[in-house]
């Protein structure tokens, strides 16, 4: 009998232990919800004050109040029918896309090659190329200026300007893929070649459908880089309205002249430019976590 | 039907470091040639050479008459197995096995045919439609195998494909493999570093050492006349005993001094060294530990030594004994004549006398490791 009695209150004792554990977890868990739901709004809120001025129809200069006293969609129509914001934002997609597609394949091919093909200098090459690419681009600015306006592509060329030097150094951004290839197996490259397929074969039947990943997140990369861009398309572009991205469309807005005319169309446009990138992101999102860490577990 | 010749094949890596020196060996068809060596002896990178996956640094290979050099892997019609598999992780079972179909454009009909005549060969029919992730070892191994084996090529290259596997399963593939190779009927090279499995699979050894071939051989040609001292030791475990003695040259008769104890050399022995001039001189004597017998006492021809351990491997005990000059030896016995008492006075620290039968003794030479007799 005491022996059970015993037992029982060991048992009860090591319920109240587990109890407070749980306890103490909840409180835990109640704190770091608390500040992550603080940390939520702060990012947010700069983003919900854009979208709802955009919305605000009552003024389109700056006024104190940020919820629209009059809501409507005419701050997005006359984006398209009263500026040249409809041109900027395809100016921008055409580069972003451009680049993204040609940018990929670049550093792709590039990465792909440095992680499997051994041949002289490779290792002067990788290192040189690590070096340069840490200097800042803008460094080159008045250089690619110069080349750029002797080719005809600035002003109101800057479209095809632009995709050139957003596509020309991009082989250096080699690190991240080839880091990603080197965690492949040579022997699938191996086993592949011996089966009948040429290096190109290789490439395509096999490294590609593992290297998803790593593909998404370099067309994401090579995509948001030019969306965003404001130094070189700005200078490129040099006051030449048809030729501006929407970063300098938008900015050019920003004076003290046109912002009280302007504001809540800025606001519009920044809305629309957030919108593809937000989009790409929340589907591709999975995909991009994995290009990141994905070298760290092998298959 | 194929083949494959080397000659003077070399290999060099960077400037000086020279894996594979000078290769000459000619492969018959339908031969099952094993190339053995311990780890860094070159046999993997020879394998390479011969698939296309390394460049041969000098020499030529030829296959089926054809020097072969230049060509690309996809050129040389050679089916290849890996020791990790390398099964394309992104495609199942069936799309990995139809993989070097599906580049060559073959009809959807020969691609089934093919595929599932050799799944059912491997008794991987079940798991066709999986991913290699959710295979075992054995059976992904058995995935590589079908991969090489639609391919009808004229050479099926195998780089240590059983490594991988624990020692159980190893077993059972060795003995499918067997079987398999009897079904296939094809040139095969056969590349690992376990002696047992080269001993098994071969009908010829090549062993390897430093990128130097040290001998080529029938699995018994290898075992019973080993060309020098790598080689003996290297076939057959445990491994040969080997210790310093006298080789005693007197009137036409030749014995050997060791430890003391003098044996006699049989005829054939005898007349061997007889041909090649040897005299009496110092040698390395080697001697495998099923041929050391146990003697009850001391006798002329016999040595005492005392025991060290003692390994119960079922059918037959390891004897590690030491000599009196401090020499360790393997002694393996069978336990079916064995007495009660006998195996249980073979305890540590036991006194043994031991003698070695002259038909079954190699003499090497002490400075160039070659064999005196063969």
């Amino acid at each position: 009998m005491k022996d059970t009695k015993k037992v029982k209150e060991k048992k009860v004792k090591k319920n109240r232990r587990h109890m407070s554990m749980k306890t103490k977890r909840r409180i835990g868990n109640t704190a770091i919800y608390v500040i992550l739901a603080i940390l939520i709004i702060i990012w947010l809120l700069p983003f919900v004050c854009i979208l709802l001025e955009s919305f605000r129809v009552d003024s389109p200069g700056q006024s104190g109040n940020v919820i629209p006293k009059v809501w409507g969609f005419d701050n997005y129509i006359r984006l398209f029918k009263e500026s040249d914001f409809g041109r900027w934002y395809l100016n921008t997609f055409i580069i972003a896309l451009c680049t993204a597609v040609l940018q990929t394949v670049i550093v792709l091919c590039m990465s792909y090659t440095l992680s499997r093909l051994r041949f002289k200098g490779r290792k002067l090459l990788m290192n040189v190329m690590l070096v340069l690419g840490m200097f800042p681009g803008f460094l080159t600015m008045i250089v690619l200026y110069k080349v750029l306006s002797g080719l005809n592509l600035t002003g109101a060329h800057a479209l095809p300007g632009l995709i050139l030097v957003y596509c020309a150094s991009s082989g250096m951004g080699y690190y991240v893929s080839k880091g990603f290839f080197d965690t492949i197996p040579r022997s699938l490259d191996e086993a592949a070649r011996v089966d009948g397929a040429t290096r190109f074969q290789v490439f395509k039947k096999v490294i590609m459908p593992l290297a998803k990943p790593i593909i998404i997140y370099t067309v994401l990369s090579a995509f948001m880089a030019p969306w965003g861009d404001f130094i070189f398309a700005r200078y490129i572009s040099h006051g030449t309205s048809s030729g501006y991205n929407v970063a300098v469309g938008l900015w050019s807005w920003t004076t003290k002249t046109s912002i009280g005319t302007h504001y809540t169309m800025f606001c519009a446009g920044g809305v629309l430019v957030a919108l593809p990138i937000t989009l790409l992101f929340m589907f591709m999102q999975k995909y991009y976590v994995e290009g990141v860490t994905g070298g760290a577990v092998k298959g | 039907m194929a083949t494959v010749k080397l000659t003077d094949v070399k290999k060099v890596y960077g400037k000086n470091v020279v894996a594979v020196h000078d290769f000459n060996l000619e492969i018959k068809d339908k031969e099952f040639v094993v190339f053995v060596g311990p780890s860094g002896c070159g046999k993997s990178t020879t394998l390479r050479m011969i698939a296309g996956l390394e460049d041969i640094s000098d020499g030529t290979i030829e296959i089926d008459g054809k020097v072969v050099n230049d060509l690309q892997p996809k050129d040389r019609d050679i089916a290849m197995v890996f020791q990790n598999y390398a099964l394309y992780p992104h495609l199942t079972v069936f799309e990995n096995m139809a993989f070097s179909l599906r580049l060559k454009h073959a009809k959807q009909e020969e691609v089934y045919q093919k595929v599932t005549e050799a799944a059912e060969i491997l008794g991987i029919t079940d798991y066709l439609m999986r991913k290699p992730r959710a295979l075992s070892g054995g059976q992904r191994q058995r995935v590589a195998i079908g991969r090489a084996m639609v391919r009808d090529s004229k050479v099926f290259l195998m780089d240590e494909p059983l490594s991988n596997l624990d020692a159980k399963l190893r077993n059972a593939m060795r003995a499918e493999l067997i079987l398999l190779r009897k079904r296939l009927n094809t040139t095969f090279i056969y590349v690992t570093h376990d002696q047992t499995e080269a001993m098994t699979l071969g009908d010829r050894i090549v062993i390897m050492k430093d990128g130097y071939i040290q001998q080529v051989g029938t699995p018994t040609e290898v075992f019973e006349h080993p060309t020098n001292l790598f080689v003996a030791e290297f076939i057959g475990a445990p491994k040969m005993n080997v210790m310093k003695a006298k080789l005693l040259y007197e009137d036409g008769r030749y014995s050997v001094l060791v430890h003391g104890a003098k044996m006699e050399v049989d005829e054939d022995h005898n007349r061997k060294l007889a041909e090649k001039g040897v005299r009496s001189r110092d040698i390395l004597l080697g001697v495998r530990p099923e041929h050391v017998s146990l003697v009850p006492s001391k006798q002329e021809n016999s040595f005492a030594c005392t025991l060290e351990v003692n390994e119960m491997m079922g059918s037959e005990l390891h004897l590690h004994v030491e000599t009196e000059s401090e020499e360790r030896l393997i002694v393996r016995t069978p336990t079916v004549q064995m007495s009660e008492e006998e195996r249980a006075s073979l305890v540590y620290g036991a006194e043994l006398y031991l003698n070695f039968r002259g038909k079954v003794m190699y003499f090497f030479d002490p400075e160039t490791e070659q064999s005196l007799t063969d």
